[in-house]
């Protein structure tokens, strides 16, 4: 592999990797709140059609990416209400949210009498900041030529961070996450603190959906975004709910993708493994990854929420 | 959210005309939201669902490919309830039931024409047994004994087996790739010899196969010692802890048989309707749609089979609505949303919700106020 391989496959692990990094900072943000959201997937996809559709019908790309993340918002509402006011199974609520959201966003690209199906996107994308400092070896090539959501994301990276570690609310929403008792004592509204950060967290997974549908794949398909809903929940905790890691565990799962393009430009022997095997490397990565990270005790000391995954009731306290 | 508008009161044990009630409004609250979707991108609601219910209950034919779809999610529903039940939160029937696909067809293609069906036949879907608690093991092993978490182990796993059959046929020239049609890459014919008899159409015995499975995944649950023991763990596992249980031998043993029962849903797809390792045909979410089958049936292996039958023929249904030019994916759309109506409907058989003071009953809480 020569420099400019690599500097190819490492600009394109970014492009790959900047759904993952919204995605994953959404579920960031809803885990430290102590809700597991195992949805991003339909969330990803509700937002991806939403996305494409209010550019299919407008033209414009920032309505596209505004639509997609109130849609992905709305739409993370139902596991709310299930997991926060009902208090039901988070896993399976989570993943009735996955199941609907993929049939409703295929069913809404198909159905009707023009349907979205097969039509490329009336806008795309397109890579902003070229040339002058891109000249710069190695990072210039690296950093520059993005289209603009790859900076959009890097400052949602950031805002995250400040968010959650620097901020007063930051603090309260972790508190409900660690323990939403102690945090009710002091005032905090545990259901009002869930609601607002699973919300936040469908937005982001519809931005991410957004750009499959507008920057990644710009035709729409049924399911344009793979398995990233699921790997962004494995990133999460890879990440060790910490946005920074996320960005640089995004981007890691990025190069797993592009590993199958980069090996078929290589020739012989590189292009005659099998995509299909290559197409394992990321899910293999993350088991790995979890196996080695989080086993036992470590999971706790890489910063879980404790009150990850469990209802709260208020009532018996 | 927090001003008391109503007051939940935990409702202790649900009587059983609740607990079938729920389930059944469940399924009409997802046809009524389908139903505006459908009405939204200018159908006709009804015509769509009767179009369906024709389709899989309509004729003999129509009852036997609903049988037929509903057999694998049978034992992906059972591979869901067991686990879910004891908080074995295994996602991964869906990787499950490919393996067992897997193993079922390569020991098929392996035994060849010369083995008697009476041999031949137990054999293929043990092999799929074995293939699912192996798919299962590779997380239930590092949660047993490393504490990782299985929600994502065995969801990544599911990918991971996707990849693998799609490897073994069109990726590579393996024994499971039909050696006949070189240009157009399926799966290598089982064997007749290893093939499930059938006896109402297209309508194989793994259909009752699946339901005695069913019903024996009910028995060792509800009947046995070992499900006693494994019922203890899934309350609390402190209990058990201090009955002298093995939790983790439980955790493992229930995770084992979580993972065999997806995998024999493999087999016996492989080894009657399918015939073959047929990508395009096994790859249709049964693991995923298994979970709906547990939620809805409550968890129950024996409510698992009417659940898997409805699931069934809305499968079945899916391709026929394409001939109306109606998305298949309606049939996703509503399956989700049953999901989510069921999943919600357990908060109004765990509670009862009424008006504060002495308001009349009947509150707007949607389902459960009906159904009480």
């Amino acid at each position: 592999m020569n420099e400019s391989t690599l500097i190819l496959t490492l600009f394109a692990a970014i492009g790959l990797g900047t759904p993952l990094v919204f995605g994953t900072i959404g579920e960031i943000i809803t885990e430290r709140a102590g809700n597991l959201n195992l949805g991003v997937q339909g969330m990803m996809l509700v937002g991806a059609v939403a996305g494409f559709w209010a550019t299919y019908n407008t033209e414009s790309l920032l309505l596209g990416v505004i639509i997609a993340m109130i849609a992905g918002s709305l739409f993370s509402v139902i596991h709310a209400f299930a997991s926060v006011t009902l208090r039901v199974s988070q896993i399976v609520s989570g993943l009735a949210l996955t199941i609907f959201g993929t049939g409703l966003s295929s069913f809404l690209g198909e159905a009707g009498s023009e349907p979205l199906v097969g039509e490329p996107s009336k806008a795309t994308f397109e890579p902003i900041l070229e040339g002058g400092l891109a000249d710069i070896p190695v990072i210039g090539p690296l950093i520059f030529g993005h289209d603009i959501l790859v900076y959009i994301s890097w400052l949602t990276v950031a805002a995250a961070s400040f968010y959650l570690f620097r901020t007063r609310m930051g603090l309260s929403l972790r508190a409900v996450g660690e323990d939403p008792a102690s945090a009710e004592s002091a005032g905090v509204n545990v259901s009002r603190v869930r609601y607002i950060h699973i919300m936040i967290g469908g937005a982001l997974s519809g931005i991410a959906g957004a750009y499959y549908s507008l920057a990644l794949v710009p035709t729409w398909q049924n399911e344009p975004i793979g398995a990233a809903g699921w790997i962004a929940i494995a990133l999460v905790i890879l990440a060790s709910w910490r946005p920074w890691r996320a960005l640089f565990a995004a981007y890691l799962f990025g190069a797993a993708e592009r590993v199958q393009f980069t090996l078929q430009t290589m020739g012989e022997p590189w292009s005659n493994v099998p995509s299909s095997l290559l197409a394992m490397l990321p899910f293999i990565l993350a088991i790995i990854a979890m196996i080695v990270l989080t086993s036992g005790k470590r999971a706790r000391f890489l910063g879980a929420p404790a009150a990850l995954g469990l209802p709260y009731f208020r009532e018996q306290r | 959210m927090t001003t008391r508008r109503f007051i939940v009161e935990p409702r202790g044990l649900a009587s059983a005309r609740l607990t079938l009630a729920v389930p059944l409004i469940a399924v009409l609250l997802a046809l009524v939201v389908g139903a505006v979707f459908l009405a939204v991108t200018g159908n006709n609601p009804w015509d769509v669902y009767v179009k369906m219910a024709d389709t899989s209950f309509g004729s003999s034919r129509g009852i036997s490919e609903t049988l037929i779809s509903a057999t694998p999610l049978i034992l992906t529903g059972v591979a869901a309830a067991v686990a879910f039940k004891m908080l074995v939160w295994n996602i991964g029937a869906e990787g499950q039931f490919l393996m067992g696909a897997v193993f079922a067809a390569g020991l098929g293609i392996a035994l060849g024409d010369g083995t008697p069906s009476a041999l031949a036949i137990p054999l293929v879907i043990i092999a799929g047994a074995i293939g699912g608690a192996f798919w299962a093991s590779i997380s239930a092993v590092p949660k047993v004994y490393l504490g990782t978490n299985e929600i994502i182990t065995t969801l990544m796993l599911n990918f991971i087996a996707l990849n693998f059959m799609n490897y073994l046929i069109f990726g590579s020239s393996s024994p499971w790739r039909d050696p006949l049609v070189p240009q157009f890459p399926s799966g290598r014919p089982i064997p007749e010899s290893a093939r499930i008899p059938e006896f109402f159409n297209r309508l194989d015995y793994g259909f009752i196969i699946a339901a005695l499975l069913a019903v024996l995944a009910w028995f060792l649950i509800s009947k046995t010692k070992w499900g006693f023991e494994v019922r203890v763990v899934g309350d609390s596992a402190d209990t058990a802890r201090y009955a002298g249980i093995s939790v983790p031998r439980k955790f493992l043993g229930v995770f084992l048989m979580s993972g065999a029962f997806a995998g024999l849903a493999g087999s016996l797809y492989v080894a009657g309707p399918v015939g073959a390792l047929d990508p395009r045909s096994l790859d249709l979410g049964l693991g995923f749609t298994g979970i709906i089958v547990a939620a809805l049936a409550r968890l129950n292996p024996v409510a698992v089979i009417p659940v898997a039958i409805l699931m069934g023929a809305l499968n079945n249904a899916g391709p026929a609505l394409q001939s109306i030019q109606i998305p298949a994916a309606t049939v996703t759309m509503l399956q989700g949303a049953i999901l989510i109506f069921a999943v919600a409907g357990e908060f109004f058989i765990a509670n009862r919700v009424r008006k504060p003071e002495k308001k009349p009953a009947g509150a707007p809480a949607a389902e459960g106020a009906g159904a009480a």
